[in-house]
């Protein structure tokens, strides 16, 4: 049976070092680095790179597999709170819609005759009403019979 | 330049702003007048367009076809919304409340033609604002 002794170890390590080495080889140096006590200074590196080695894994303790499983939530994430920032939105939408001055629709009186724009609000304006009084003057009875004279 | 703008604007989406537009007879044939704003608030408007021109026979029939098309969005046939007179197949006189383009805006649309040695009188107008057909008719007619 094979055993890794001080004669042969530094064979063993340079298989291990070169990546040759088996399980069987591993387990063997893992026994030998972990047994053996008086090891020359050049090998003690190698006790504790093979001691790290033996470690297993550390698995969850029952307690913390209990905790798991009651659905104990970990530490709460610290979050943004959005409250004050959507209230203070809120308070300026507030503000602007409801406490700014109403806009004054747009005022203009302009007209157009022969192409030349007149910008003169009072003629402007006689010019639209006298359209409108025409319009709605048309119903008279003296203007339909003047239409029907004229009317061929 | 932006006073052409708002004169589309003024009307927006009807067919007989091709004339107001100038599409039809030439801007520079008409007498137009915009008016907006509270010029118009004793009338109970807010807006008041109007285009009064002298044309011949085929200028008259394209308005006509424009005015018609726009009749179709009116807001009802009765009298208290439309008056209308038409004479030998052509349209002489109209007043047409229109369906409103948003809550409490009436919309007019006028149309009065007058022969005149074979030519056409024509005014044109678009109304919009608060005022009912009763209103204006109270407003406008000559005493």
């Amino acid at each position: 049976m094979k055993r890794v002794t001080s004669e042969n170890v530094q064979e063993y390590l340079a298989r291990y070092m070169e990546g040759d080495s088996t399980q069987e080889e591993l387990r063997l140096l893992k026994e030998y680095f972990g047994n053996t006590k008086d090891l020359p200074a050049e090998l003690r590196p190698y006790a504790q790179m093979f001691a790290v080695l033996e470690d297993k894994p550390q698995t969850p303790s029952v307690e913390a597999l209990n905790r798991f499983a009651g659905g104990q939530v970990p530490a709460r994430r610290q979050r943004v709170r959005l409250w004050p920032l959507v209230a203070a939105a809120c308070i300026a939408a507030f503000a602007v819609i409801f406490l700014t001055p109403p806009k004054h629709e747009e005022n203009m009186a302009i007209a157009y005759v022969d192409g030349k724009m007149i910008t003169n609000q009072a003629q402007a304006m006689q010019m639209g009403q006298e359209a409108l009084q025409e319009i709605f003057s048309n119903g008279s009875e003296e203007e339909q019979l003047t239409d029907l004279f004229n009317a061929k | 330049m932006m006073c052409v703008a708002l004169c589309a604007f003024a009307q927006k989406g009807l067919c007989i702003n091709d004339v107001f537009e100038g599409k039809v007879v030439l801007k520079n044939q008409m007498q137009e007048s915009l008016i907006k704003g509270e010029n118009l608030a004793s009338y109970k408007l807010k807006v008041l367009h109007t285009a009064r021109f002298t044309t011949h026979n085929n200028n008259r029939e394209e308005v006509e076809k424009l005015f018609y098309e726009d009749m179709k969005s009116r807001l009802s046939d009765d009298d208290e919304n439309m008056e209308m007179e038409s004479r030998n197949g052509h349209l002489y006189y109209a007043i047409v409340q229109l369906t409103d383009s948003e809550k409490g805006a009436h919309r007019f649309i006028c149309y009065q033609c007058k022969d005149n040695d074979r030519r056409y009188d024509i005014t044109l107008v678009y109304m919009e604002g608060s005022a009912s057909l009763a209103d204006l008719r109270k407003t406008f007619k000559k005493k």
